[in-house]
């Protein structure tokens, strides 16, 4: 118990860290989910990619010697490109794999994303081969950099992690709840049709949210490779599937939910790993899906959606 | 003056708008040959398939066909049972493969020196069938209540769990001992199993297992078949139409779909079964998420709901990928398709053509130009005719086919970066190609893109066919979706948003 | 004794009151028509009869035992069919196959005869597609012939409401429940879809609890007529008690005209 004690504070840190990763992802989905009642596949590997572009930005500004630019300037420009770059290509995404597929049965778009999703991983390893990179944050900030809070160790990276996090996601909601762009998508996501016939450009709507949840991706995947370090073709499909479960618990389609599941999958998944094993932490997380899928399907601050007969 | 050609019989009145369908796919040899295949009856197709599978190893005696052409039974068996839970019931199961997995690994429980555990081969399928069925019931239950998407994440994380546990269920502390329990082999898997045997006659050849698996293959299509035909098969597409109106009309949906999922999980187990009774082993990355996506790339192209459309998807997508290991043979292969592609799929027939010679000449252009500009930049051909004593006259011929291209394309002397940048304008290239409407913009299009197309298989999809067969199938899911979401054989549906 | 009954019946979906302490009979052999306003409630009595939703309070009889607690699909089985008011029809399936599918519980041949196509399951199967077609044959011409293997989405919108029926009487129920057979019909269609229900009764045996809005078929043809208003009934007996009645005529029409009439 002692021993609990004294260790969780850490795997708490290591929880949030992790959490604020799950929730960008998680975001992603739930927003897609919201409007389009698709399951984006591919979300996953588009967070990848943008782990892929922040280490892009990072080799060309930091070299051996060391950083050329200022390490925060080197860190917002990895972010910006890559939330840029994962934005354009979730826009790319959503033209080529989901729009032709707007009126089809249920299955043919989840079939084409999880095509989508194959493409850009085999892609990547096409192309940048399927060795793993690494970000070598210690270069940009001091391993040694942060606070000690009692027996936990918070380390500037985690807490950088953190804090984006929180600034991106206080900048969606803001979006979402103060903007007539927000007011339009809650629109879309409740009634299409109705949106359509109140002159909201649906078409605009879909491809800006496809925009914002994969720059959120694409942001979280820099975040990742910041704070853990290592980053391959394949992260993304366990993110992925994590962020998922993330925004199932915290109810599909919601916004906050998404932010609260995503927190909680990642204070499981820490605790789960310090404690019980970490060779068993994905399992206890998808068991947690599971059982959450059977006993409140809509999860915690999701709505019950009635269906009219 | 002709006089008019009379008009066919009931011309213009409900019925015969009726059969506009049927008209339509007459044309054209192909369909007619389809129309002449598919008048005789189904017991008749079924038997000469079967009569033809049955003789191929009496004329081919390559243990290496063989084995492919087996591997193909055992998938298109996998996708028959794969159509049942989606086909049939319209359930998304994303973790299928792990109930063929499962029956793998119960075979090799009960069968090998691993417990020391060897029951006869009749009692084992027979434990692995029912072990499959109660899984599938286990699965089957809590998943009634959920809708398509969640019915498909839950289903994938269960099929996550089971690889893990595969994995991870060599070193189980348990109570009552005090070395850790070994029942998976870990990453390791097991090894030497039994056998299938049966009245005394033990099958150890690749021919055997390839008549095995034939002989399940078969035993199954039949049983589903039939089952298709009866009140069973009309109250799962009943239930794939629209299970709210199913139910109202009598029909048990929960029940329906738990037996659904067993029938669907019992055929995986078994053919898992076999499968490692074949290979002798069984290891967890058999059963991991490629085989689901390869395993649900054959059931979607053949065509959701058809049991020969998934049979033919299944054969296709095992013998392809065989064809495209050897290099030289994949390019041929690829060159043709290419060229059948354009000559059978775009109308009217000599646009197909211009455009393959207008690739050709834009090829031959390029490559001139840039070796009177800078030569430097073209390298040789790297492929080599070999001798006549050490390769057959086919493989000299598909390398002389192969120094051909490499002549015609633009290859460069560093492969490597200039495939990986033309990689990376070739796919948005060719989706958004795909996405425009038919016009004749599209067709001249068609004409650099392909040669982007060759110039990325000669300098990067060609040296790495494991990607790109990935690749391959991937794009095919996106295209399928778009354009054919049907799958080769499958009918048509309208459904209601 | 009554065919069925509703006694009591309670129902709300969060803090809406959707049924309001509902009480009403259908006798065997009768034809009886629920009305009111849109969003009185009527499809929602049907989906609680049919087990699709279940009541709060109160009891709901078929042939004085009860129909709480069971799944659709074994009220279906005890006896009561229904259509729907935006129809559920099994689009890619057949004609024939739309109504031999709902004969499913009374098919009983087993795993082993299905895959031998024994003897006894090849009748099974020609009894059954006899039947599906003399149910169709209802409707006369329409829906024979070359039409049984027309997939179901081919159908006019008129046909498909006559399929839906048909599909319906294959259960071989005691109660038919008809939601809104007549909409989106023209005149003629109206008149022959109010000779059907007539002859469903007389032909068939069937005994009709319909919701309709066209009072030409409501007069047409009902023994008796139910009206609600906001989940509660608000006036029952002939066509023409009804039709004058004052609660009745201010859900329709309003507080004046029910004063002014």
């Amino acid at each position: 118990m002692a021993q609990f004690l004294s260790q969780a504070p850490q795997q708490i840190v290591n929880g949030l860290t992790l959490g604020s990763v799950y929730a960008l992802i998680a975001l992603g989905y739930s927003m897609v989910y919201g409007i389009l009642q698709l399951l984006n596949f591919a979300h996953g590997d588009v967070y990848m990619v943008g782990a892929f572009i922040g280490f892009g930005v990072l080799t060309v500004f930091l070299p051996d010697a060391g950083p050329l630019l200022p390490a925060a300037l080197v860190i917002l420009l990895m972010l910006v490109a890559a939330m840029i770059g994962c934005g354009f290509l979730g826009v790319a995404i959503e033209w080529f794999a989901y729009r032709p597929l707007r009126n089809a049965p249920r299955i043919a778009p989840l079939i084409s994303a999880l095509g989508m999703s194959i493409l850009l991983q085999n892609s990547v390893q096409l192309t940048l081969t399927a060795q793993f990179r690494v970000y070598h944050t210690e270069k940009l900030i001091p391993i040694s950099a942060g606070v000690d809070l009692g027996p936990a160790h918070l380390s500037l990276v985690r807490v950088l992690v953190i804090g984006s996090a929180i600034v991106m996601m206080v900048g969606l909601a803001y979006l979402v709840n103060r903007t007539r762009l927000g007011r339009a998508m809650r629109a879309v996501a409740l009634d299409r049709e109705a949106a359509a016939m109140m002159g909201v450009n649906v078409d605009q709507v879909i491809v800006l949210t496809f925009f914002i949840g994969s720059a959120l991706a694409g942001g979280s995947g820099v975040l990742t490779g910041l704070v853990f370090g290592r980053i391959w073709h394949t992260m993304g499909f366990n993110a992925g599937l994590k962020g998922f479960t993330a925004a199932v618990i915290g109810g599909i389609g919601n916004i906050p939910g998404a932010m609260l599941g995503g927190l909680l999958i990642g204070l499981l998944e820490a605790f789960a790993t310090g404690f019980i094993s970490s060779t068993y932490s994905d399992v206890i997380v998808f068991v947690v899906l599971i059982l959450f899928l059977l006993v409140r399907p809509r999860g915690l601050l999701g709505a019950t959606g009635a269906q009219k007969v | 003056m002709n006089p008019p050609e009379a008009l066919p019989e009931k011309f213009g009145t409900d019925e015969w708008v009726a059969q506009v369908d049927a008209r339509r796919a007459g044309g054209g040899w192909i369909g007619k040959l389809g129309a002449r295949w598919g008048a005789l009856p189904i017991s008749w197709r079924f038997l000469g398939l079967l009569l033809v599978g049955a003789i191929i190893p009496l004329l081919i005696h390559s243990d290496y066909v063989l084995r492919v052409i087996g591997t193909a039974w055992l998938f298109a068996t996998l996708a028959v049972g794969l159509n049942v839970v989606v086909g049939y019931a319209g359930l998304l199961d994303l973790g299928f493969i792990a109930f063929y997995g499962l029956g793998a690994y119960t075979y090799a429980l009960l069968s090998s020196g691993h417990f020391n555990v060897h029951l006869p081969s009749w009692l084992a399928l027979l434990i692995v069938a029912g072990v499959g069925m109660a899984f599938g019931l286990l699965l089957g239950s809590p998943s009634l209540r959920l809708l398509g998407d969640y019915l498909a994440i839950v289903t994938l994380g269960f099929g996550l769990v089971f690889v893990q546990l595969g994995l991870n269920l060599d070193r189980l502390n348990v109570p009552w001992s005090n070395t850790p329990l070994n029942i998976t082999g870990g990453s390791n898997g097991i090894i030497n199993l039994d056998p299938l045997h049966f009245f005394g006659f033990s099958l150890s050849t690749v021919a055997n297992y390839y008549y095995a698996l034939l002989v399940w293959l078969a035993i199954v299509l039949l049983v589903i078949y039939r089952l298709n035909q009866s009140h069973f098969g009309r109250a799962w597409r009943a239930m794939r139409e629209d299970p709210l109106a199913a139910e109202a009309m009598g029909m048990p949906t929960r029940r329906l779909k738990l037996f659904s999922f067993a029938t669907g999980a019992a055929v995986a187990g078994v053919t898992g079964a076999i499968f490692a009774a074949w290979q002798q082993s069984v290891f967890p990355n058999n059963f991991d998420t490629n085989s689901l996506i390869n395993l649900y790339a054959m059931v979607v192209l053949g065509g959701v709901g058809s049991l020969p459309g998934v049979s033919l998807g299944a054969g296709i997508l095992t013998v392809v990928p065989e064809l495209l290991r050897s290099p030289e043979l994949s390019r041929v292969i690829f060159y043709m398709g290419l060229a059948l592609a354009l000559v059978f799929l775009i109308r009217p027939r000599r646009n197909g053509l211009a455009v393959l010679v207008g690739v050709v000449g834009l090829g031959l252009i390029l490559r001139l130009a840039v070796q009177a500009v800078a030569p430097g930049l073209v390298s040789p051909p790297t492929i080599e005719v070999a001798a006549v004593s050490i390769s057959s006259g086919f493989e000299r011929a598909s390398q002389s086919f192969g120094v051909l291209v490499q002549r015609w394309i633009l290859l460069p002397k560093d492969p490597n970066t200039a495939g990986n940048l033309a990689y990376v304008l070739l796919v948005p290239a060719l989706l958004a190609w795909a996405r425009m409407k038919p016009s004749r913009w599209r067709t001249l299009l068609l004409v650099p893109l392909l040669y982007l197309l060759s110039f990325v298989w000669e300098t990067r999809l060609s040296a790495e066919p494991a990607i790109t067969r990935l690749l391959l199938i991937g794009t095919l899911l996106v295209i399928l979706m778009i354009f054919r979401p049907q799958g080769l054989l499958g009918a048509r549906r309208v459904e209601i948003a | 004794m009554a065919l069925l009954e509703l006694i009591n019946v309670n129902k709300h979906f969060g803090g809406l009151e959707v049924v309001h302490d509902l009480s009403l009979v259908v006798n065997p052999g009768e034809i009886v028509s629920l009305i009111g306003p849109n969003g009185a409630g009527k499809t929602t009595v049907f989906n609680l009869i049919t087990g699709l939703y279940t009541p709060d309070r109160g009891d709901i009889r078929l042939d004085g035992a009860s129909l709480l607690g069971l799944e659709p699909h074994q009220i279906t089985r005890r006896g009561i069919a229904r259509t729907f008011q935006s129809l559920r029809l099994f689009l890619n399936m057949s004609v024939i196959e739309n109504v031999t599918s709902a004969a499913f519980f009374r098919c009983s041949s087993n795993l082993a005869q299905i895959v031998l196509r024994t003897p006894g399951f090849k009748r099974e199967e020609a009894r059954i597609r006899a039947q599906a077609e003399d149910k169709l044959a209802f409707f006369g011409e329409r829906l024979k012939g070359y039409r049984f293997d027309q997939p179901a989405y081919s159908l006019s919108y008129a046909n498909r409401r006559r399929l839906e029926i048909a599909r319906a009487m294959m259960t071989e129920p005691k109660l038919l429940l008809l939601d809104e057979p007549a909409a989106g019909m023209n005149p003629n269609e109206t008149l022959e879809v109010t000779e059907v229900i007539g002859e469903l009764r007389t032909r068939g045996g069937y005994t009709i609890l319909l919701i309709e809005h066209d009072m030409k078929v409501v007069d047409g043809i009902s023994d008796r007529v139910v009206a609600l208003d906001y989940g509660e009934k608000i006036a029952e007996g002939s066509y023409h008690d009804v039709a004058t009645n004052e609660r009745v005529i201010e859900a329709y029409l309003g507080r004046k005209a029910a004063i002014t009439k």
